[in-house]
């Protein structure tokens, strides 16, 4: 019941008038945004933070999480229509997606996105606010120890769940983590690997490493691939699925929505397994398994609600412990603070009307994502016409007048084009960078608290296994990990992650 | 490191160039955090000093590095492609233009006013899309202004950020 009266007090937050127009506003430009080939989560959030600053802390969230979810919205849009997944969770739906799509079955293809993402939705936000509460209280009975254990076991599996080599997905971590301790200690007040710049000693700011390497950077790299966009031609067709269509959808959705949100709450970045588990599920439960990859409306279903309940649910860490489990949560966090609200167990008892507000608000996002977008996939598939030639320079001048708005410094435009060239230089070697986000945002607070741990313990180290929860949490990293090496599953890893 | 060397590092059953360079990145990367972190105190265990993590941190990046070097010789990999020079000169030179532009700026003898989002931003947009291959300079121009009043409108009006917008003509 607790649940029921925590839901009602955000949706009186989240039902003003006003709320609603800054979530409707933040669907809509998220989708608009995230809909451009190329453009992922990451870059749209990233490009669209300075249109929150003006805003009360409680409003910025709710904008920011429609700009969240209307960007995933738009990344599948892409993923259908364009055969290009705007980041590694819609990866699948290009498989069914766009084969539908080029039957001329685009506009359901989407419609069934779109409603599965509603369902998925809907009830990760029931998970959501069930969970939030206990989460929390357990939250206040960990310790340093245990905070730092957590982070370190976030990180593993953001090393084991990252595209690519395993190695280089470590180097980006621990860059990031290097990255974090740029800027002044803590506790002694030195400055440390500041090069006596002045805008260093607050450390990196956030938004200029961002902006620089998933603004830029990606800017950089997509000049120079050759553009091969696969813009469907045909007709998008109705978007409502007929009554076969949705019979045939029912169970995968349902499927997807609990896998998907089940991973979604792992820390470290359990969300991008959903649709590929969602995926290969419906396949071996399919009656004729060959019908997948030829526009099988199952494998545009179940992976896209898995998607979206895993994005959604990946707020649960974030919300209830503060430590953000995936780079796109690390944004947010970085989003948050620039609005002075650090993430963690004290939000919900601090402001429990920002925290429900944003929980409700969730759910509003989703209705307004399938309200907006049904009616403006036509608009979409303009926009998806419009020549990367003008798309590039409009995404350049969102970043620097963003960047320049973050503290109003000339001098931080400049990092972070400099941080462009870093990012650049990062993808010429092979190196994704998302997992250095995490560990440049994860970086600060890991410190913080192994230094706490270390003073109560006296200096040992041992505090970090002799307490259970901490050394349950550090075995589960090292048993990720090992598993994750091991020969047989490091091959299947490859495949899931190349397909 | 520069193209040759890595030509001639094959010679020596270099398997992926790009891992080389990838972990004689991280290596020099991590050199360079650890001699700049060197004065910093590392404290003791019971109190951390300010110099422990990144030197910790440092030679966790080298020891990866390294690792990435020795796989480089190892497994077949990636090779490391060209750089396009277009790109970064024009869509960073852009960022940098609008940079030393919207607020002014002084070195030595070259000072430049405040211009503000109403020169700053076809400029960088202007500036910018020449790195496009297929670029056409009169719809750059054009777009240049238009997406330069739009984003004008958006962010100063709707949005009211306290951005110059043309100090040297309207004094705001």
């Amino acid at each position: 019941m607790e649940t029921f009266a925590h839901l009602s007090l955000g949706f009186g937050v989240a039902l003003t008038m006003k709320n609603i127009a800054l979530c409707f506003v933040g669907c809509l430009v998220g989708t608009l945004i995230g809909v451009l080939p190329g453009v992922g989560p990451i870059a749209t959030i990233s490009i669209l933070l300075p249109i929150t600053f003006g805003l009360d802390p409680t409003g910025a969230l709710i904008m920011l999480a429609g700009i969240y979810y209307g960007a995933q919205y738009g990344g599948s849009t892409t993923a259908i229509l364009v055969n290009i997944p705007g980041e590694a969770t819609s990866v699948v739906t290009t498989l069914d997606g766009h084969q539908m799509a080029k039957q001329g079955r685009a506009g359901v293809a989407l419609g069934t996105a779109a409603i599965g993402s509603f369902f998925a939705g809907c009830v990760a936000t029931v998970i959501i606010a069930a969970l939030g509460a206990p989460l929390t209280k357990l939250a206040l009975l960990f310790g340093p120890a245990e905070y730092f254990s957590l982070m370190v076991m976030g990180l593993c599996f953001a090393v084991v769940l990252a595209r690519g080599s395993i190695l280089k997905a470590f180097c980006m971590i621990m860059l990031g983590l290097l990255f974090s301790t740029v800027g002044t200690d803590l506790e002694t007040g030195q400055e440390r690997l500041t090069f006596g710049v002045a805008s260093l000693s607050d450390g990196i700011d956030f938004s200029v490493l961002a902006m620089g390497v998933f603004g830029f950077a990606e800017v950089l790299r997509n000049l120079e691939a050759p553009e091969a966009r696969d813009v469907v031609k045909g007709k998008i067709g109705r978007l409502l699925p007929g009554w076969d269509d949705i019979k045939q959808s029912i169970a995968p959705v349902l499927r997807g929505t609990a896998i998907g949100g089940i991973l979604g709450i792992l820390p470290g970045n359990g969300a991008v397994l959903g649709p590929f588990a969602s995926y290969t599920m419906e396949k071996k439960l399919a009656k004729d398994p060959s019908r997948f990859g030829k526009g099988a409306i199952e494998g545009v279903a179940g992976p896209e609600s898995a998607n979206n309940a895993g994005a959604q649910t990946a707020f649960i860490p974030l919300l209830t412990l503060g430590i953000p489990p995936n780079a796109v949560m690390a944004l947010m966090v970085g989003a948050m603070t620039i609005h002075g609200i650090i993430p963690g167990p004290q939000v919900m008892t601090r402001n429990p009307e920002l925290f429900w507000g944003m929980i409700a608000s969730m759910w509003v996002g989703n209705l307004m994502l399938l309200v907006i977008n049904l009616p403006l996939v036509g608009m979409w598939v303009k926009l998806l016409q419009v020549p990367y030639r003008l798309m590039f320079p409009a995404i350049l001048i969102f970043c620097c007048i963003g960047i320049y708005s973050v503290n109003n410094q000339p001098l931080d435009v400049a990092f972070t084009a400099l941080f462009g060239l870093f990012g650049y230089l990062l993808i010429k070697l092979g190196f994704e960078p998302a997992p250095m986000l995490l560990g440049f945002v994860l970086g600060k607070l890991m410190e913080e608290k192994l230094r706490q741990a270390l003073i109560i313990s006296r200096g040992s180290f041992f505090t970090f296994i002799e307490r259970p929860i901490s050394a349950g949490l550090l075995v589960v990293a090292v048993l990720v990990l090992a598993i994750a090496l091991l020969p047989s599953i490091s091959k299947k890893r490859d495949e899931v992650f190349t397909e | 490191m520069s193209l040759n060397q890595i030509e001639r590092a094959q010679g020596l059953r270099v398997r992926s160039t790009q891992d080389l360079a990838g972990g004689l990145f991280m290596i020099v990367l991590a050199v360079g955090a650890f001699a700049f972190s060197w004065d910093l105190p590392s404290g003791t265990l019971r109190q951390l000093g300010p110099g422990m993590l990144p030197k910790a941190f440092s030679v966790i990046c080298a020891a990866l590095g390294a690792m990435l070097v020795l796989a480089s010789l190892r497994y077949n990999g990636e090779k490391l492609q060209g750089w396009s020079w277009k790109g970064i000169f024009f869509a960073l030179g852009g960022a940098l233009l609008f940079a030393l532009t919207i607020r002014g700026f002084e070195i030595g003898p070259i000072r430049v006013p405040a211009l503000g989002l109403l020169v700053s931003g076809p400029l960088l947009i202007a500036f910018s899309g020449l790195a496009a291959d297929d670029r056409k300079i009169k719809e750059l121009l054009l777009f240049a202004i238009g997406m330069s009043a739009a984003c004008i409108l958006l962010f100063k009006y709707a949005l009211s950020l306290p951005i110059p917008l043309a100090p040297w003509l309207l004094g705001i």
